[in-house]
């Protein structure tokens, strides 16, 4: 069991839509590649309508039109068992989903089906992937609620009958029920106050670690990222523009982008106005040629508008699509109590 | 399950007062119609011979004394109630003297097995039919239900009844068209009637699904494909759940909850249509017994056809009221 674990290369998926009688392709997910190890904690950062849905889409082999998959590939690989999720046949998914494959869905208000009891839900969920029945299947559910330190009556309340933070914990508990290699998570905290999301987030943590899966997230919270992530990367306008260790990220970042969305967090003592970005970000079926963030990046040249900036090392596990990356500096110095302390946290 | 108690005795509560409301309203409408029975047999019995007219006047007399005409209107309708709840509406006129409520009875079973039948039958096919059209959006079988539930959901069910009596009494001699079973065959639990039962409700009954089962298509298939984007399918299909639990278990069952309070309120116009459907078949029901009476001038049979349709219609809707919160768990009872 050596190797990463997902491998997506030139990973190109996009919305084919018809509009007002004209044909757009709006490029959610523009050549990415990247590569996921056993055990780690992948978070992927971006605003609004950057493609980071669409990319988990993909991976999770739930692309449906008007988004299609048009270029690059995913492979994952699940014990010497290689599976790519944009061209596995519907009986071959289905095979891996939840053993090997599963998912944390945003929206913990709707995810689960109003008029089922949670046991059932379980059921429907569970038990062909675990392979159990009766009294063995039982046991399996109780000892992995007792795991997530759930009480057994969850399993006969009714969704409604559950406050947000324990439906997500119990989304959480479907997810991991059957010890997945890899989850995917898309927004898991949205919609949580702070301290349920710390909650459901040391959850995940604790049971990723035990284990020893891997998880791919998405969340445009960088707060969460700093707390969950391993490695992050960052998504701009359907491009992945910036990777590296959490760590690297916040206090060395090597593009403009990552930069300004690290200096745009708060911290506590800290009063100084936060440097904003001029402009909004560019339409994804019409991008800018060239670097895709050079209309709006102050450390933009002439050659940002006409060549595109490949993603390259520039440090150990750091790689970063752009032109001047050497010049990019922290757009706030940290103090002493300043970001590093919350990237401890 | 003691909430549940509480529940369904506020329903029974409601239900006393809608079956309250509902034939106070027919005995109002009942005494102030203006053909009067008494005239009505008078009418009729003179008719034949002559009478001298202190004899009228006696017979006169001595109706409307049977009839309780004489007492001013509070105590008529405190006798309507006193005589309703021992289940005694007077005689008829039309079949006088049996008793009204003995014709309604005789005429109630046919109604509502017909009724139940043809309703149950077109609400099960048309949400089955038209969930599994809204999951299924490609499927050319489908589409092809589709299409037709649009053209014969605008028909009326009378236009139905002609349309199965032209094609399978006329054109196509097949069925029987009149009657609720077959003349040679005398009424009895033998296997032989029941078929003759079975066999003459067939054309009824088919001309009421076709009328009802168009609508509860549609409505079905345009709640499902709302529901097949909500997240707990999308949940379910990423988790890889049997493509049968998602459509029965996910899809439709979430879609049955406004479909049974769509069914709850179709019940009430339902009774009054059958009317027309009894009329074409000559069916043995309550429709035909109300127009009889209707045309018979006979206002206390009418009265007891009114109260019993009353009394049928809430008790339906009863029933639906009562099935709701274990359909919907997240329907408040109590």
């Amino acid at each position: 069991m050596t190797g990463p674990i997902l491998t997506v290369e030139g990973l190109k998926a996009y919305y084919q839509i018809c509009q007002f009688g004209q044909h757009l392709e709006v490029r959610a997910v523009d050549d990415i590649s990247l590569q996921i190890e056993r055990g780690e904690v992948y978070g992927i950062a971006g605003e609004s309508s950057s493609g980071k849905t669409s990319l988990i889409k993909v991976l999770a082999a739930a692309t449906r039109p008007p988004l299609r998959v048009v270029g690059g590939s995913a492979r994952y690989d699940f014990g010497g068992k290689g599976i790519d999720p944009t061209t596995a046949s519907e009986a071959e998914i289905r095979a891996i989903r939840w053993r090997h494959l599963s998912y944390i869905m945003q929206g913990s208000m709707s995810v689960l089906n109003p008029v089922r009891r949670i046991e059932r839900t379980f059921r429907d969920f569970a038990q062909r992937p675990l392979g159990l029945s009766g009294a063995a299947y039982r046991d399996r559910i109780e000892e992995h609620l007792d795991h997530l330190r759930l009480p057994k009556s969850v399993l006969r309340a009714y969704p409604h009958e559950l406050s947000g933070g324990m439906r997500q914990r119990v989304t959480i508990g479907l997810a991991t029920v059957c010890r997945p290699d890899f989850m995917i998570a898309d927004e898991p905290t949205t919609a949580l106050d702070v301290v349920v999301q710390k909650d459901v987030l040391s959850l995940l943590r604790t049971v990723q670690q035990d284990m020893g899966a891997s998880i791919i997230f998405v969340t445009h919270d960088m707060s969460v990222h700093a707390n969950m992530a391993d490695r992050i990367g960052i998504i701009y306008a359907g491009r992945l523009v910036e990777e590296g260790p959490t760590r690297t990220l916040f206090t060395r970042s090597r593009h403009p982008y990552t930069a300004h969305l690290v200096a745009s967090l708060p911290v506590i003592g800290d009063t100084r106005p936060r440097p904003a970005l001029e402009g909004r970000p560019p339409s994804l079926a019409n991008p800018p040629r060239g670097c895709r963030f050079h209309p709006r990046c102050p450390l933009a040249i002439e050659r940002c508008a006409r060549e595109v900036p490949p993603l390259e090392a520039v440090g150990q596990r750091h790689r970063s699509a752009c032109w001047r990356a050497e010049d990019v500096r922290p757009l706030l110095i940290p103090g002493e109590t300043g970001q590093t302390a919350m990237v401890q946290a | 399950m003691r909430s549940y108690a509480f529940f369904a005795l506020k329903r029974l509560i409601q239900l006393a007062v809608v079956v309250f409301a509902g034939t106070s309203a027919a005995f109002l409408v009942a005494h102030f119609s203006p053909i009067s029975p008494v005239e009505t047999i008078i009418g009729r019995v003179s008719g034949q011979s002559s009478f001298s007219p202190a004899a009228i006047e006696s017979l006169r007399a001595t109706l409307t004394e049977l009839f309780g005409f004489d007492e001013p209107l509070w105590q008529q309708y405190l006798n309507f109630w006193s005589r309703f709840i021992r289940g005694d509406l007077g005689p008829s006129l039309i079949a006088f003297p049996t008793p009204a409520m003995e014709l309604v009875m005789r005429a109630l079973p046919w109604t509502v097995g017909l009724l139940t039948v043809a309703i149950v039958l077109a609400w099960l096919l048309g949400n089955i039919l038209g969930g599994l059209a809204g999951y299924y959006q490609n499927s050319r079988l489908l589409k092809g239900f589709g299409v037709i539930a649009i053209g014969i959901q605008p028909i009326p069910y009378y236009i139905t009844a002609f349309l199965m009596v032209v094609l399978f009494g006329y054109i196509w001699p097949v069925m029987p068209i009149s009657g609720g079973f077959a003349m040679e065959i005398r009424p009895a639990w033998t296997l032989d009637f029941i078929l003759t039962v079975l066999w003459h409700a067939l054309l009824p009954a088919a001309s009421l699904v076709l009328a009802g089962i168009g609508t509860w298509f549609l409505g079905m298939r345009a709640l499902v494909s709302n529901i097949v984007t909500e997240d707990y399918v999308t949940y379910a299909e990423l988790a890889g759940v049997r493509r049968g639990t998602i459509v029965g278990g996910y899809v439709i069952r979430n879609a049955l909850v406004p479909q049974l309070t769509a069914l709850a309120m179709a019940l009430g116009g339902i009774f009054s249509g059958t009317i027309i459907t009894e009329q074409v078949f000559s069916y043995p029901g309550l429709g035909t017994l109300l127009i009889r009476a209707v045309n018979g001038g006979d206002s206390g049979l009418v009265l007891a056809v009114s109260c019993v349709a009353v009394i049928a219609v809430a008790a339906a809707i009863f029933v639906i009221d009562l099935l709701h919160p274990l359909l919907d768990p997240r329907v408040k009872v109590g």
